[in-house]
């Protein structure tokens, strides 16, 4: 533990977090991989049989191997070194969601780069290859996400054997790039214990669809199927239809409303009021302490309030 | 997306490639199931590959295991020596290469390749095979390449390419490892393969040395150190025949004791009365046996080898590879000059009670009219003469075959003379012994040694004189002197020499074209032999020659900076440089607006490519076409969808001139 403690922090001291990194000596490393512990177990077989049948050519091919074993740690690293990386995005969602983190790999497209891996702590390895000639490829990783806040998708391994599987070359990068995770939606607004929240006390119309509200003269402009067509017919004039919706006051999702819980279930609850005023369909906004939301409706006002919900006095937390 | 750990089809192919490759060359020193299982298991898998058959059931995997083991247990008996472990190895590959399934299973299948080929080395060192080993390795390299290739950049030529790049580098480092890698006896005793004893045995029915003709295959080379003796002097002497049992002649158990061999660094070393001296060397090919070739009479001065009682050089182990060693003879000594012990005496007059009585007849009665042995010998000589023919293809004998040869035949080859010979003159009382080895050789033009053949294979006497000691005569020279004077592809024909190898190079010596080829072939192998295969012998030498000196610190010197060297390419090509590199693309780009600039139209800051395009076109309406085209391949490149033709950009741009 104490080791692991030592080299994350050694870890962090080299490689700290940044928005993007280019592949290069300071953030690569190589040892050899399990085929390559095998391979060289396979060489220390072929230098005994060369020593024991005193055999020149056998001796020759033995350290021939060996030569190829050095030459793939330069194409190893040649195959990672050179690639920027950079997270593109990261999807916002529930605690328990899987969240995708978009991650760009670029390269001066010189050299084919192939059987690259890459993964997050705990997180299936997605091989990525770069041709040729192409600019930049990207690779989607899924991140758990457990508890509301800011999901950093944690250190990014870089990792490839290519060519020949012997070496393994590796990075542990830290990349900028986070995505909020919102609160458990608890039971809403319905049930909130203080009051404000109650409906219905003053209605106020608008312009709608759903009930009749009189007749007004036709005024250019208005759509043919409003006209009510029997009042021409009996020759009174040219009225249109005109209909209102009851409307929907504005509600206030507000901090105060759920005074006696602790802050984490607050949250937990005017997440739940936000889909439920979303779900009725009338203008709401959101009032934390120190900040509050305009009104509004739709997908953007609803992601947006969200948000506001992961990040209020959040903790960072990392993935895996 | 296929999983990282499937093995992916470019590695598939490759890897039976690989196996192919691998194994082919072993099927000759193979009992002829291995191959056959092999076969199958590669046939089997490019099926697989084609989506034909699926993966072989458990029952056939067992059916399969199974042959191979009885074929182990019926070929072999017990599993050791070299081939009984080759063939488990081959089997071992073959059925893992049937039933692989992920890419750690053609991890191993690869690494055993590997050694599959080189293993290859233990039966033949020759150049040619090392370079087939060489080919194999890349192939192998390949397959693995393969495996490790992801699917979305699927090719099947890239894995072969990526392998050439990687052992281009690794062949001078590899060479450098090999010269400085200090070389260690043998650790344990190992079985060496069992060498189907081509050349002469140490046995000699009459007959047997006529299948030696027919193979120009190189016996030894000798390499001397001054003047070559001509071609009358050269007796290889090999082994010396003098236990006779009626069919065949073997060497005396007296002589095969080790107890009478003066080995090298021996303090009974005998010093010879004669100061002409011959310093030579000798690279000999796989025999099997214990004996050396030399020159009468021998001393012997690498280790492990030593002189034995009938003057004949030995070896402390069978020569089951190409082995070098250095003699020193002295062709004018006289050996055994003060007399045979008794126990020799019997030995070397011995004769079985009633076989060829008609011959011991004659020579009883020859022995009464001429006693003095020399003029026996001359009687019989002028005897072979005047009534007996040299033929490579002589009748064949009965039971009494010397009796048979002298009184009705009387037409054969080197062995049947020398047989007669000695039987005779052992009848006649004279001590006498039958000496297997070489005679001849053919002198190298360029470099200063001579190449045996198997087909210079040859039989003679030796009899003991009083006040002379053991002195050489060669019946066969007073039948075929040519025999002795030429080789003998230019007295027989070559139908008759090579009537079993049609296709052998040798007989085409008549061919300049191929001739010369093929002594160009064999003075490379020569050199590869002298350096690759006996370096052993040579590496303080060549390391002192090459550093000035063999001090550790010296040696690392060396070993750091030639890796550095050898790797310094790769490093150049590979090195990605500090800083963001410019994309390809745009490089090239640039070397087009660069050719253009030179022609009086430049690119203006922030012009994009296709108002400059528009504009370059205007200004030079011949090459309009190739401008615009340049144009669409750039803009495909950078800003198309998927992966652009880098190739193609680049042929249009250095092909451009304005």
């Amino acid at each position: 533990m104490a080791f692991e403690k030592f080299f994350e922090d050694w870890l962090e001291r080299r490689l700290p977090r940044v928005e993007r990194i280019r592949l290069g000596r300071r953030s690569i490393f190589t040892f050899p991989s399990r085929a390559g512990l095998f391979f060289l177990l396979v060489l220390a077989l072929l230098w005994l049989l060369a020593i024991n049948y005193e055999n020149n050519v056998v001796f020759f091919f033995a350290a021939l191997l060996g030569a190829v074993f050095v030459v793939t740690i330069l194409h190893g690293y040649s195959n990672v070194a050179g690639v920027t990386l950079r997270i593109l995005a990261v999807d916002s969602g529930f605690p328990g969601e899987s969240l995708r983190v978009d991650i760009e790999l670029s390269h001066d497209g010189k050299r084919h780069r192939d059987d690259i891996k890459l993964y997050f702590p705990g997180t299936t390895p997605q091989q990525v290859s770069l041709a040729k000639g192409t600019d930049s490829t990207v690779a989607s990783l899924y991140v758990r996400a457990k508890r509301r806040g800011r999901l950093r998708p944690g250190r990014l391994t870089v990792e490839s054997v290519y060519p020949l599987g012997l070496i393994r070359i590796w990075s542990h990068v830290r990349l900028d790039g986070w995505g909020a995770v919102y609160p458990r939606p608890g039971a809403g607004a319905s049930h909130a214990d203080g009051g404000g929240a109650e409906s219905g006390a003053v209605q106020s119309e608008v312009a709608g669809t759903e009930d009749f509200a009189g007749l007004e003269p036709y005024r250019q402009g208005e759509a043919w199927n409003r006209i009510a067509w029997k009042q021409v017919a009996r020759g009174q004039g040219v009225y249109t239809k005109h209909f209102v919706d009851p409307a929907a006051e504005p509600q206030w999702l507000d901090w105060a409303h759920f005074p006696d819980l602790d802050r984490e279930s607050r949250l937990s609850r005017l997440c739940g009021a936000v889909l439920e005023a979303d779900m009725a369909g009338r203008d709401y906004g959101l009032k934390l302490p120190g900040e509050s939301s305009a009104l509004g409706q739709g997908e953007a006002h609803r992601t947006r309030l969200l948000r506001m919900l992961a990040l209020f006095e959040c903790e960072d937390q990392e993935a895996g | 997306m296929a999983a990282p750990w499937q093995i992916s089809r470019a590695g598939a192919l490759w890897l039976v490639v690989a196996f192919a490759v691998c194994i082919a060359p072993l099927a000759a020193y193979l009992p002829l199931w291995v191959p056959g299982v092999a076969a199958l298991a590669a046939l089997w898998r490019l099926g697989i590959h084609s989506g034909r058959w699926g993966a072989p059931g458990w029952g056939l995997k067992a059916a399969l295991a199974l042959v191979c083991v009885a074929g182990l247990v019926l070929s072999f008996r017990r599993l050791q020596g070299l081939e009984p472990m080759v063939s488990l190895l081959v089997c071992a590959f073959s059925l893992k290469l049937l039933e692989m399934r992920q890419r750690r299973d053609a991890l191993v299948v690869i690494f055993l390749g590997y050694f599959v080929a080189i293993v290859l080395a233990l039966f033949d060192q020759g150049m040619l095979v090392a370079l087939y080993i060489l080919a194999a390795m890349v192939v192998v390299s390949a397959s693995l390449v393969g495996l490790h290739q992801s699917a979305a950049q699927h090719s099947y030529r890239r894995p072969l390419r990526t392998a050439l790049y990687i052992f281009l580098p690794a062949l001078p480092l590899a060479i450098v490892f090999f010269l400085v890698m200090p070389r260690l006896g043998p650790l344990w005793g190992v079985p060496a393969p069992g060498v189907a004893v081509t050349g002469m045995s140490d046995s000699l029915r009459l007959g047997q040395v006529a299948s030696l003709s027919g193979s120009s295959a190189i016996a030894f080379r000798a390499e001397f150190e001054g003047e070559v003796p001509p071609r009358e002097q050269r007796y290889w002497r090999g082994v010396t025949l003098s236990h006779f049992d009626g069919e065949s002649w073997e060497r005396a158990a007296w002589w095969s004791a080790q107890r009478g061999i003066r080995w090298t660094g021996d303090e009974r070393r005998d010093d010879p009365d004669t100061a002409t001296a011959l310093d030579y060397r000798v690279i000999l090919e796989k025999t099997g046996g214990t004996w050396l070739y030399s020159l009468a009479y021998p001393q012997a001065l690498t280790a492990n080898t030593g002189v034995a009682q009938d003057f004949t050089l030995v070896s402390r182990s069978p020569v089951t590879r190409r082995t070098e060693y250095q003699v020193r003879s002295f062709p004018d000594r006289h050996v055994d000059r003060d007399g045979l012990g008794a126990l020799q005496r019997r030995v070397e007059t011995q004769l079985p009670e009633n076989s060829n009585p008609r011959t011991r007849r004659l020579a009883a009665a020859w022995a009464a009219e001429t006693p003095e042995p020399r003029a026996l010998i001359e009687r019989l000589l002028r005897h072979y003469h005047r009534g007996f023919s040299y033929t490579l293809t002589p009748p064949s004998l009965g039971q009494h075959a010397v009796d048979d040869f002298l009184f009705s035949s009387r037409a054969g080859f080197c062995e049947h003379f020398a047989a007669s010979f000695v039987f005779f003159m052992r009848a006649a009382g004279v001590p006498a012994r039958i000496v297997g080895g070489y005679q001849g050789g053919e002198l190298d033009e360029a470099g200063n040694y001579l190449v045996v053949r198997q087909y210079d294979a040859h039989a003679w006497a030796e009899v003991w004189l009083e006040g002379e000691g053991w002195a050489r005569v060669d019946p066969t020279a007073a039948v075929a002197p040519e025999r002795i004077l030429s080789n003998l592809l230019s007295m027989m024909s070559a139908d008759v020499v090579f009537a079993n190898s049609p296709l052998d190079l040798a007989r085409f010596q008549g061919v300049p074209l191929i001739n010369q080829l093929r002594l160009r072939m064999e003075r490379l192998e020569y050199q590869w032999a002298r350096w690759v295969l006996g370096y052993d012998t040579e590496q303080s030498n060549v390391l002192a020659r090459l550093l000035g000196g063999l001090d550790p610190l010296r040696i690392a010197t060396f070993v750091l900076l030639a890796s550095a060297l050898c790797l310094a390419p790769v490093l150049f090509a590979m090195y990605p440089g500090r800083r963001r590199g410019k994309h390809v693309g745009d490089q090239l780009y640039a070397e087009f607006c660069a050719r253009l600039a030179r022609a009086g139209c430049e690119r203006a800051r922030g012009e994009g490519p296709r108002d400059f395009a528009a504009r370059a076109s205007r200004n030079f309406p011949a090459d309009a076409a190739a401008i615009n085209s340049i144009r669409d391949a750039y803009l495909a490149l950078r800003y198309g969808p998927g992966s652009g033709d880098v190739a193609h950009l680049r042929r249009l741009v250095k092909g451009f001139r304005v």
